[in-house]
This record gives structure tokens, sequence and C-alpha cells, in this order.
């Protein structure tokens, strides 16, 4: 890709990375939050302009950064970069507006930059280390966004966020060490890491080192993915970060997870117990989800935990891919469309919120006009989210059964009815999320009281909101358009089975308003509390009830063997440094310096002699 | 043809006297001239680092220093300044430069700082000394030289808190210095010979005869070198002797004592004994294990203090037992990782020293608790603080990472895994307690307390002692972030490895 477009394959990231020197300047930062919203636009670019070319191959190297970083656009990278850009510019700038009062909105958009420099470096990265600078930079400038709010809540979110994050990064840096030595060097993806692997199977005959190197990087990139159970920090971070950060959490960020996953996982070495790891956690993840996040009362939270539930699919992909070489295009085109479907949806959904939030009031007038419209709005992701025939959802379940259906045998029998029963999960999880939603109006509305708002600044968080959900709707007409996006395989049919597909967002879609009129079974959960990062209370009950190492008593007798054995040498030294002392405070030091190198000098030279 | 700047023979002698001459000179200055005795300071100081660039060219193109002096028959004071020596070399250089500036901008209120700079001086010397050291003869003297040269820099304060850490460090280096020297004079005894040589001067066939006696000789020497590198039992001198002004501390943490130590474990395993005959004794395991447990031992030490310097000096101990264990695992990767990490832990520590030393300087704050709100009040101080704290931790793309990268790649070429899980543990015990501090310097309320507070339309604090941490932090960064030049400490590791210089 030795074009015109090369350069922007540095200036993606470059740009947003720049723009934080300006918080450097006294008053600079003014100016760096007019225009880190905006800095996402060169990789949008990158991503609309790179449509025809065959992005294999060659790339922008920069021989003297880091170790030798590559960056590169291929067509899985190409969806990836399409949407996370898509996500980060909307997000920026409903940010910018949602944060026009926030006297901190300075700090929130240097953490923005960071870490959306992370996000759009990641994808374009073309080596394993480059990778993992760029996504450890954004793993750890997302603590900034988490925390922003400062409270206790957010404190407790990103303490739990950041240690999940040290954890999955130690976890990943040991399977990129692994890769690393068996190459003796830096792979770049493709061939390069392929071969790594092939080389760790070979200098290994009881596969236990291949299968480490997966296992160590499966479970640190699905830290950040989110799949169950490294979900912890996931339905803790989304509520408290501020709606701009969430609505990027969980439609960018998360998939930086799953891109890595593809980036660095075999294609070629057979991995069949991680190939069915992946597809026993991702089936489970996708109804644990559903499970925790139905009886959540924050909309934010409800969310969060179809973001998990979703990644379960996706890990799904992930299982064709490591599973089988020739299911590797299916399996590619299955995650590039479901990652995009995803992403753009759920960031939607997000912004959902924060609108609902914003959104003017009439001062004393019972009519609310954007109740509705924001329904109505949220409604269209959310459809397309539960799988809805004819929606991005509909086209990206449809991906990722046609790769369940070349796999065939026993495990297509299993989890293809299990989908189903999941999709109907989702649906109404859907519609919990409506329910929570527009309780979530109501209640900022009664917060409001008779004051009303100016609703200045309004078209910032509105028309964000309404570009995701309308590029959401056209996407499908838009994806089948553009094929390279997915590689070499063939997208399924629009109409591909989808009867199969309107069935349970049907039958969720009935029984959760059935059910939501009749008992409001799904408008309140008096009996069943699951409380938002659900195993995370009985882990920390746990650690907080483990006995406790005596750690004043472990110091000390470590510091017993380590110093007042030598004790008796110290006072040994008394005269001499009685000496020291005397002729430090009484002369200026020179005859003790000369006298001190001339014996020393002499010492030596006699015991050398 | 004239011939270029870098072939002159005496730059060793140059760059060790760039610092003498001025450490000499400033004893014999009254305590209030003190223009006169910074421009000696400075210009020593920039000499050094010219003279050392100029080594570096001669070097990198292939040319190699001696230079000797015969003191008595068949006995000389050698340097010699090969890709090993100079990466010593310069960052001892570099990093009295800036930390000349700091000095001046730290001490400017202190009393006795004729005394200071004079010994701040010579202990340069004597660093450097031992860096281009080309024997054991030369290299002996020049360690005890240092020993003397930084006790009075210990004791600068003159508080009893400050004399007891004198002691303690007199007691331990002396005590060193002695076993180090009935080791150094025992190996020339036994081998004939005390020069230093790629690969080793110990013939594997008299050890096969004597195991016992070179086993003698190597740990009489591994403590001499193992007390001031603070390896675990012995290094309970350095969290003690961090009662000295900060940037002694600074220094000492980053370049003279302790480098002095770990250089010394340099030269004993691969210059002395080699490190496969180092290896076929067992005893690059043996420093490898204690090299390891030590790095456990003093972050989990680190984990438990309030007072941010006694955290830097526990991490100091543990941070240089990666140098060691590098160097002990039989890998080249390994061993890159360790020379690589003699530089990166010298510019980091020195940049949270530095930090540390001007936040408690301006606004009174000296314990973690305490930190709330010092990023809006020093934004500069505190990033410079964050990029080697991140460092410290081993996140990409700062030093820290890069000698992680490496040392895991050996430990895994070396067939030792185990090592991964120190560096994992250690990585992980970093974090737990850096990010606390950064957590509390960003997302914490101010203190009411502080000494100085908000300052308006000026600088947050002297320049002279936030742009060093500012130089030093960004030059964390930059070995990091461009580590593939030829000229990054990484780009100079490889180069040692690769001529066979270790």
């Amino acid at each position: 890709m030795e074009s015109i477009l090369t350069p922007l394959l540095g200036l993606a990231w470059g740009i947003p990375l720049a723009l934080c020197l300006l918080w450097a300047l006294p008053s600079g930062h003014r100016l760096g939050e007019r225009l880190v919203p905006w800095s996402a636009l060169p990789a949008l670019l990158l991503a609309l302009l790179s449509g025809g070319i065959d992005g294999s191959g060659t790339g922008l190297t920069l021989p003297l950064l880091f170790t030798g970083a590559e960056f590169s656009l291929d067509p899985l990278g190409r969806a990836f970069l399409l949407f996370t850009a898509l996500l980060w510019l909307a997000g920026g700038w409903f940010a910018a507006a949602y944060h026009r009062k926030d006297p901190r909105s300075g700090a929130f958009f240097l953490f923005f930059a960071l870490t959306m420099t992370g996000n759009l470096g990641l994808v374009l990265a073309a080596d394993l280390l480059t990778f993992y600078l760029f996504f450890a930079l954004m793993t750890f400038a997302a603590y900034g966004l988490v925390a922003h709010a400062r409270d206790r809540p957010a404190r407790r979110a990103g303490r739990i966020y950041i240690v999940m994050a040290v954890l999955g990064e130690l976890a990943l840096l040991s399977g990129l060490l692994s890769l690393g030595a068996a190459l003796g060097g830096v792979p770049t993806f493709g061939a390069e890491i392929e071969g790594s692997w092939r080389l760790l199977e070979g200098g290994d005959a009881s596969g236990l080192s291949l299968l480490a190197t997966g296992v160590l990087l499966a479970i640190g990139l699905g830290v950040k993915a989110g799949i169950v159970p490294l979900h912890l920090w996931l339905p803790l971070a989304h509520p408290v970060a501020p709606t701009a950060a969430s609505a990027l959490l969980s439609g960018a960020m998360i998939k930086a997870g799953l891109l890595g996953w593809v980036r660095v996982l075999p294609e070629e070495t057979a991995l069949p117990v991680l190939a069915m790891g992946f597809l026993g956690v991702g089936v489970f993840t996708a109804f644990y989800g559903v499970l925790m996040g139905v009886p959540q009362d924050d909309p934010k939270t409800v969310l969060a935990y179809s973001s998990v539930s979703q990644m379960g699919y996706m890990a799904i992909g992930v299982a064709l891919l490591v599973h089988d070489p020739a299911l590797a295009p299916l399996a590619l085109a299955a995650i590039a469309l479901y990652a995009m479907h995803h992403g753009l949806a759920k960031g939607a959904l997000f912004l959902s919120v924060g609108l609902a939030d914003r959104a003017p009031r009439a001062a004393g007038s019972p009519d609310d006009p954007w109740r509705r419209r924001i329904l109505v709005g949220a409604a269209l992701p959310a459809l397309a989210l539960a799988g809805l025939p004819l929606t991005s959802g509909g086209l990206a379940k449809n991906a990722l059964k046609d790769g369940l259906g070349e796999l065939g045998g026993v495990h297509y029998a299993v989890v293809d009815p299990l989908l189903l029963v999941a999709a109907f999960g989702t649906t109404l999880l859907m519609v919990r999320f409506l329910v929570t939603l527009e309780r979530r109006r109501r209640d900022s509305l009664a917060d409001a009281g008779a004051e009303g708002s100016e609703g200045a600044g309004f078209g910032g968080l509105l028309f964000p909101w309404a570009g995701l959900i309308g590029i959401g709707l056209v996407g499908v007409a838009w994806m089948g358009i553009y094929t390279p996006i997915t590689g070499d395989a063939a997208l399924p049919g629009l109409f591909d089975g989808w009867l199969a597909g309107l069935a349970p967002v049907l039958l969720g879609g009935l029984a959760g308003f059935a059910v939501l009129r009749r008992g409001e079974w799904l408008g309140s959960f008096r009996s069943v509390r699951i409380p938002a990062g659900d195993l995370l209370r009985p882990i920390e009950w746990g650690i907080q009830r483990l006995p406790r190492p005596d750690q004043e008593a472990i110091v000390e007798r470590l510091e017993a063997l380590g110093g007042r054995g030598t004790g008796w040498v110290v006072r040994a030294f008394d005269p001499v440094i009685a000496l020291a002392d005397r002729d430090l405070k009484s002369i200026r030091g020179a005859p003790l310096a000369v006298l001190v190198f001339g014996l020393a000098l002499a010492l030596v030279v006699l015991l050398l002699r | 043809m004239v011939s270029p700047l870098w072939a002159w023979d005496g730059l060793p002698l140059a760059v060790v006297l760039s610092s003498f001459v001025p450490g000499v000179l400033i004893m014999f200055l009254r305590e209030e001239q003190t223009l006169l005795r910074n421009t000696l300071n400075m210009t020593g100081a920039l000499a050094k680092v010219g003279f050392v660039g100029l080594m570096l060219q001669g070097v990198a193109a292939g040319a190699s220093y001696e230079w000797a002096f015969e003191i008595l028959p068949g006995l000389e004071l050698s340097l010699a300044g090969d890709a090993l020596a100079l990466l010593f070399v310069t960052l001892s250089a570099v990093l009295w430069l800036v930390t000349t500036v700091y000095a001046i901008g730290y001490m400017e209120a202190s009393r006795n700082r004729t005394r200071f700079f004079a010994f701040f001086s010579l202990c340069v010397t004597a660093t450097t000394g031992i860096a281009m050291a080309g024997d054991l003869f030369t290299f002996v003297i020049f360690y005890e030289a240092l020993t003397w040269a930084t006790y009075p820099l210990v004791v600068h304060s003159g508080t009893p808190e400050a004399i007891r850490a004198g002691r303690t460090y007199l007691a331990y280096t002396l005590g060193a210095g002695a076993i180090l020297v009935v080791g150094a004079v025992g190996f020339e005894v036994t081998t004939g010979t005390v020069a230093f040589a790629a690969g080793g001067v110990v013939d594997p066939m008299a050890v096969e005869a004597e195991p016992i006696r070179y086993l003698l000789l190597f740990l009489c020497l591994l403590v001499g070198m193992g007390v001031k590198s603070a390896i675990f039992p012995i290094h309970g001198w350095l969290p003690t002797a961090m009662v000295a002004p900060a940037p002694v501390s600074a220094l000492l943490h980053a370049v003279a004592v302790v480098k002095a130590g770990a250089f010394g474990v340099i030269r004993l395993i691969h210059s002395l004994f080699g490190i496969e005959v180092s290896w076929e004794m067992g005893l690059t395991t043996l420093v490898a294990v204690l090299a390891s447990f030590t790095i456990i031992y003093a972050s989990v030490r680190a984990l438990a203090q309030t007072d941010i310097k006694r955290i830097l000096a526990f991490s100091t101990v543990s941070q240089l037992s990666y140098i060691a264990l590098g160097v002990a695992l039989l890998d080249p990767l390994a061993q890159v990782g360790g020379l690589v990490h003699l530089v990166h832990q010298g510019i980091m520590k020195i940049t949270l020293f530095f930090c540390a030393g001007v936040i408690a300087q301006t606004l009174g704050v000296k314990t973690v608790g305490a930190m709330g709100g010092v990023a809006r009040r020093m934004p500069l101080t505190m990033a410079a603080f964050t990029v080697a704290a991140l460092g410290m931790i081993g996140l990409p793309p700062v030093a820290g990472f890069i000698s992680k990268w490496y040392l895991g790649l050996g430990a895994l070429g070396a067939g030792a895994p185990w090592v991964i899980l120190v560096l994992l543990a250690s990585s992980l015990l970093n974090a737990a307690y850096f990010l606390p501090i950064l957590r509390t310097a960003y997302f914490d309320e101010p203190s009411e307390s502080w000494s100085d507070p908000w300052p308006h339309h000026r600088l947050e604090a002297d320049w002279r002692m936030v742009l060093p941490a500012v130089i030093t932090a960004a030059l964390s960064l930059a070995v990091g972030v461009f580590a593939a030049s030829d000229w990054s400490p990484l780009g100079w590791a490889l180069l040692i490895v690769e001529r066979g210089g270790l």
C-alpha cells in the first residue's frame, strides 16, 4: 500500500498523540479540548479511502521506533478501523457537548486522546510489540476515563479495572514472550506469527508450552474482551464512566481484545483444546451475560452485561478461527461483521442513556416529547442487537451461523439451537434496557423538578447519537457492497435464514412486553438482586476472609535475616567512623580525601605485591 | 590526513580527570564562592560528556582505548575504554551533568556546599574509574575510593540519623571492601593475572583441579561486589542511606555506588571467571537465584513503606538485581537485558528521586498519603514521575519494558522459564506500589498543608530541579521509543554482545 495513504497509517494515531502535547503548554488544554474530539478524522479517512486496495503486504515501517514498529491495514483491520474511528468521532462530539460545563473536562480529554491513540494504533499495528504497546497505552489511559467521576463508586470501579487490567497485561506479556522467544525476535502478524507458532509446536513434544502460550494469550486479551469469568470489571466500569466513555469502552475498546485474539492466535497450527475452550466459554458467556443483565436496574449496567453476552458470540467466531484453517475466511468475515455491528449498535445505545439524562425538558409541563423519540431511536439498535433479520445484527449472526454450519458435527448440533435460545435472551435484555431507560428519563425529569433545562449544546448530543443509529441502519446495505472488508469470504445473503432469525426476536419481544404489562416481572426485581459485578462480591468476601499472614512479623523476620546479623560489624566500625566524623567537622575534607585515597592505594599495593 | 579527534589515546584519563580536577579545586574554595564553584562543576561535567561523546564515536568506529600508568614494577593503573566500559561511563557522565544542575538548585540554601560538591565530583571520578578499569587492581582501587568519597555525602546533613546511616554504610562497604581485597589478591595469586578479558581469564582445567579454591574466590569477590549492588542479604545499607540529600540519593541509586556493584558483578562473571566457567561451577545459578529472591523480597518490602524515598530505595534494591539476573543467565538476549537495564534503571530511578526531592523541597510532601493533588500543583514534575514509574512497572514504551522483554526472551532461551514468573511477580508488585502513588497524585484532593501553595505566573518549582527531572524522564521515554536505534542503550548493549565484549 505504498500510496498517498501510507502516511495516514502513522497520522491516524500520531495526531491524537501529538495533541496531548498541548497539555504541556500553559492553557494549552483549552485548544486541546477543542481539537481532540475531531482527531479521529484521519483514521476514518484512512478506513474509507483504502477501500479498493489490498492491504496485505507493504505498509508503514518506522525502523527506529520502539523495536522496529510496523503498521499496515488488512481487510480485517480496515473493518475494525472503520467502526473504531466512527465511534471515537461520535464519542468525541458527544463528550464535547456533554462535558461543556465539567470543571475537569481538561483531564477528561487528555485521557480521551491517549486512549484514542492506543485504540487506533493497535488496530493499525502489524507486529507483536507495537500492538502490545498501543494496547497497554489504551488500557492504562482508560483508567482516567473510568475513574473520571472521582467518587466512591468510580474509585472502586477504577480499582477493580486496573487490578484486572494489570493481571491481564501480565498474562498477555508472558504469552508474547513465549512467541517472541520461539522466533528469537518480534514477529509481525500474519506469516511470521504463524511461523512462531510452528516453531513453538516443533520445539516441544508434549505440546504443553504451545497450549500454555495459547491459554495465556487468550486470558490476557480476554480480560479486555470481557468474557466470563474475566468480565468482572465491565459491569462496574460502564455505569460510572461518563456516557461517551462507556460507549467507547463497550463499542470500541473491548473489541481490542477480540482483534488481539485474531491477530496473535494461530490459524494454521491446530489448537483444538483452545478452540473448544473458546466455543464453550463463548456460549456460556452469551447466556451468563443475559442472566446477570436482566435483573439490573441501571440501563448502563444492563448494556454492560449485554456487551459481555455479545462478546461471547464473538468468542465463538474466534473458536472457528483457531479450530480449522479452512474455516478462517468465513470466521474472519463473521468476526469483522459482528464487531462492526456490535460496536455501532452498542455505541448508539450507550449514548441514548446520556441523551435521556440531558435532553431538554419543558418546565412545569407534563409533556415530554423527547421520551418517545429517545425510546424509538434506541429501539432500532436494540433490535439489531437482538438479531432481527435485515439489520446489521441479523447479518452478523447469519455469518456466524454459516461458520458454525461449516464446522458441522456435534458442535453445530449443540451450539446452533443454544444460540437461538440466547437470541431470545438478548431480546429480553433489550426490552429490559428500554424499560430501565424510560425509567431513567422519568427520574431525571423528576430530579430536574420545575427548572426545565435550556437544552443548549443539545445538538452535540443528538447528532452523534442519531448518526450512529443511521450508520447502523444503512450499514447492512453498505456492508453488502463493500465485500473487501470481509476478506475472501462471501457474505451470507440478507434473507438467509430470516425465519430462524425472526422467531427469537418476536418471541422475546412478545414475552418481554407481555410479562411487563402483566406483573411488572421485568419491571422490578424485588426478589432477585444481583449486584453489578456479580461474582465480584463473593470473591471480595472470600478474599477478606482469607487467613491473613501477619505482614509485620514477616517483614521483621526478613529484616532480621538481612540486617540484624550484621549489627556487630556495624559496631566494630565505630572508631573509624568517629575519626571520619571529626575530620569532616574540623577540616574541610580535602586532607581526609587525600589521606583516604592514599591509604586505599597503599593497602592494595601492599597486598598485591 | 588529520586524524579524528577521537583518536587521542588520553581520552580515558581525560574522562576521569574531568571530574577529579574540579573536585580537588573546589576543596580549596570558600563557601561563598558560589559562582566559581558552579562554573568549575559545570565545566567539568560538560567536558566529561564531551570526552565520552568522542570515545563513543571512536568505539563505534571500531577503536579501543588503553591507558596505563606503572605504579610499581609489574603493577599498573590501567584504564580501558571498550564498549562495555562506555555503557557505564556514558550513563555516569550524562547523569552527573543533570544531577549537578539539580544539586545546584537543591543545595542552594544548604550549608557546607563546598564539601558537598567536592566529594560529589570525587564520587563520580571513582565511578568512571570503576567503569574503565582495565584490570581488577585498578577496579579495586577506584572501588574503595568510591566508598570513601560517598561517605561525606551520605552524612551530609549531620543529623544523628544521617550519622547512623553513614555508619551502617561504612560498615557494610568497608567490610565488603576488605573481603573484596582478599578475593582480588587471592585471584592474582591463583591465576597469575588480574586483567579483565572478554570470556574470562580462568582456565577451566584449573577449576577442575581446585574447585573449592575457585569457589571461595568467587564468593569473596561476589560479596565484595554484592554489597554495593545490594543483593540480599547484604543490601541493608541502601534503604538506610536514603537519608542523604536528594541529589545524592539520586546519583547513589542510579549511577554511583549501586551501579559500581552491579558492574562489578558483570566483570566478575564475564571478565574474570567467564560465563561458561561460572555456569559449569553452578555459580550463575547461585547469582540468579539470589538476584531473583532480592527482586521479590525488596518489592514486598517497598509495598509496606509509606515514605516515598523509602519506597524508591527498596525499589532500587529490587531493580538492581535485574542486572545481576540478566548477566547470570546463559543466553545472549538475557545478557542484553541485564546490560541495558544498567542504563535504563539509572535514568528511570534518577528521575524518580529528582521528582521526590523537588516535591519534598517545594511542598514538604514526603509520604504517599500526602500526595493528593500534587499532579495539579506540579504537573511537569508529576508527568516525569509518571513516565519513570510506569517504566519501573515495565510498561511499553518506557525503558523498563525493553529490559523486561529482553530478560524474558533470554530466560526462555536459557531454559529458565521460572525467571518469567519472577519478572511477572516483580511487575505486579511494582504496579502495586507505584500505581497508588499516581492515583493519589492525580485523582485525590490537594492537601491544605503545602509549604508553598499555588504559584501564579511562575514555574511550579525551581527550574534547576524541574528541568533535570523532565530531561531524564524524556530520556527514559526516548530510549524505549527509539530502542531500535543503533545509539540507544539497547543498540549499544546488542553491540557489546555481538562483539563478544562480555
